[in-house]
């Protein structure tokens, strides 16, 4: 991909994000800036996933403990070291990076559908951890996070404040991600998803590349644990057992894992529908799980590459480039 | 000494329940690649069903086989409605079942809602043999489960169609060009696969109160077991199902309760790590052109 032509991906989510940013002046009401904070903390862990799942195409069942592990590293670090938010957030990274490596190192050891369940057990036995981890972890009922966070003395603990941020940081993640994707690592990863055997006589080493990019989905994840943990301000293991993941991994599949966009309409998408179409939680997550199939057995790259071939379809009149599905590989 | 036996006994009624799904989950995986996660609502499904056929007044084994049937047949509905269009693509097919999952929950916390559900015992005897305390409820569980499972392994390696199952796991093409319609039986394995979830779902209710959260735990215990044994083996997901249930029950006789739900998941990592195929070997799926 050409730099010029790979910037034109980039262009769309910072011109989004950017009238994101502007939202405020509209005087939203608190409700409707709480829905989008989570909304865009979710959006910073799928950016993750996307690196993992659409570039290298390894899916996760256990995302969302790794996003525990940024939650509970940062409120533990505010309890015992009074390190306040903007330390943790490199930390819980760190953090997160390790856990993802000590449990990448044996799950990827197996191969396809074994390495989901493996994340799905290693996401179970986490929150087991956690219930079970007495005072230091809370136990069941988790733990607070009470320390105020603020920059320069300014204090973020005002909803829009808070809300300014989390649009920064989901900037920062899809710039992460974009870089990601253009640069040589992108491209090794996405050989590794086209041709496991064929990357690995290219001589990419691609149990490395694998693990690599498990841990860098950790970072994302993690950041977006202690974002969570500050904007909750209580944290406790059953938001981070499996199925939270399974919600991650559906919004990031309903968006579409391998565009820049894809994250960023997922998680919105995810958030707002049952604002919009006024359904209770319950009918709402019945209607989450239908969405799910029907993308994936309608439009396997998921609603905004549907969107994007269905505009080409119709204005260009030469068909879009057939691009693979997303959703086949490790099957074999 | 007694109370471990009695521990023993529990984690046993348990693990029948959970190899009752494991038979399930790795037939329908040797067979088709798929990865069911949804398996666990099918069970919990069953024990919905059972409990509401109690409710209205039949008999619990009378609910029991009601809930073999309905599972059966919506295991039946969503195979031909779903899980066929990703017969190509295994890993489709596990991804509808995560929506599945979510689907099946809320619906029957929708109708409902979402707390614990129980039946009467259907047993309340409870024998005293040497000081030990042994509830016949949990005898009925391991000794209908020991029945049903004993039937399909019969079936699966002695009869002819077993022994298409077989052709069909081992090679799909050749199978299908030695006359084997081999759709037909993916769609049987799915019902007998439902079939079985459905039995299990009303042997549970019968031991414990169950809320629309249940079929989650299950299943990935279900499939620890599966892959402990390793998938598409069914002696090894009998085995291995036994193996977890005297582990679980040991651990909760020594203490070590709150764990308890930990080990199914540690254990099944240690084997992967070791033995990435399971303890019995198992296949890596239909081989796909």
């Amino acid at each position: 991909m050409p730099v010029s032509n790979s910037f034109r991906s980039l262009l769309p989510v910072l011109l989004l994000l950017v009238l994101l940013a502007l939202v405020p002046l509209l005087s939203p009401s608190n409700r409707f800036l709480s829905l989008a904070i989570s909304a865009g903390i979710n959006v910073i862990a799928l950016y993750g996933l996307s690196v993992l799942f659409g570039q290298t195409g390894i899916l996760s069942m256990g995302h969302a403990a790794l996003v525990g592990i940024g939650a509970y590293t940062a409120a533990i670090l505010a309890r015992d070291f009074n390190i306040g938010f903007w330390l943790s957030i490199p930390l819980a990274g760190i953090m997160a990076a390790i856990v993802a490596a000590l449990i990448g190192i044996p799950s990827l050891r197996v191969s396809g559908h074994h390495f989901v369940i493996m994340t799905f057990a290693f996401g179970q036995l986490l929150s087991i951890i956690l219930t079970n981890g007495g005072d230091y972890t809370g136990a069941a009922s988790g733990l607070d996070v009470q320390q105020p966070v603020s920059l320069f003395g300014l204090s973020i603990d005002v909803l829009t404040h808070y809300y300014l941020m989390v649009v920064f940081f989901v900037a920062l993640s899809a710039i992460a991600s974009w870089a990601i994707i253009n640069s040589r690592y992108g491209r090794t990863l996405r050989a590794i998803r086209e041709n496991e055997k064929l990357a690995a006589s290219l001589g990419i080493n691609v149990g490395r590349h694998k693990i690599g990019a498990f841990i860098v989905s950790g970072v994302f994840a993690g950041a977006s644990g202690v974002l969570l943990a500050y904007f909750l301000r209580h944290i406790s293991p059953s938001q981070f057992s499996s199925f939270p993941s399974i919600y991650l991994a559906l919004m990031v599949m309903i968006g579409g894992a391998r565009l820049l966009l894809g994250p960023l309409a997922g998680g919105i998408l995810v958030a707002f529908l049952p604002e919009l179409l006024n359904l209770d939680p319950v009918q709402s997550r019945i209607l989450y799980g239908v969405c799910l199939i029907a993308v994936i057995l309608l439009l396997p790259n998921g609603l905004i590459a549907g969107i994007i071939a269905g505009w080409h379809r119709i204005f260009d009149r030469r068909p879009a480039q057939p691009s693979e599905p997303a959703v086949e590989r490790e099957g074999k | 000494m007694d109370i471990l036996l009695q521990q023993i006994l529990n984690g046993l009624s348990i693990a029948s329940v959970i190899t009752l799904i494991a038979v399930g989950v790795t037939l329908i995986f040797g067979l088709t690649g798929i990865i069911n996660f949804a398996h666990g609502e099918f069970l919990m499904v069953g024990s919905i069903v059972t409990w509401l056929a109690v409710a209205n007044g039949i008999s619990f084994w009378l609910a029991i086989i009601l809930a073999m049937i309905v599972v059966a047949v919506m295991g039946f509905a969503l195979e031909r409605g779903l899980f066929r269009f990703t017969l190509e693509r295994p890993t489709n097919g596990f991804i509808v079942s995560l929506g599945l999952i979510i689907v099946l929950q809320h619906i029957v916390i929708f109708f409902w809602n979402a707390n614990q559900k129980s039946v009467p015992r259907p047993l309340n005897t409870v024998w005293e043999i040497g000081g030990v305390r042994i509830a016949s409820v949990r005898v009925m569980v391991i000794f209908v489960t020991a029945a049903v499972v004993a039937m399909t392994f019969v079936a699966i390696t002695r009869s002819r169609y077993g022994r298409a199952l077989r052709a069909s796991v081992e090679d799909r093409d050749t199978a299908a060009l030695m006359g084997i319609p081999v759709r037909r039986y993916i769609t049987g394995v799915f019902v007998l696969g439902s079939a079985l979830a459905g039995l299990g779902g009303g042997l549970l209710i019968a031991l414990f109160p169950i809320t629309p959260f249940t079929g989650g735990t299950m299943v990935m215990k279900g499939f620890a077991v599966a892959l402990i044994g390793g998938l598409g083996n069914l002696t090894g997901a009998v085995v291995a199902g036994l193996i977890l249930g005297i582990v679980e029950g040991l651990s909760a006789g020594y203490g070590f309760s709150e764990w308890t739900d930990a080990y199914s998941f540690g254990l099944m990592i240690l084997v992967l790590l070791f033995r990435p195929n399971g303890l019995f070997g198992g296949t890596s799926g239909p081989k796909m052109a």
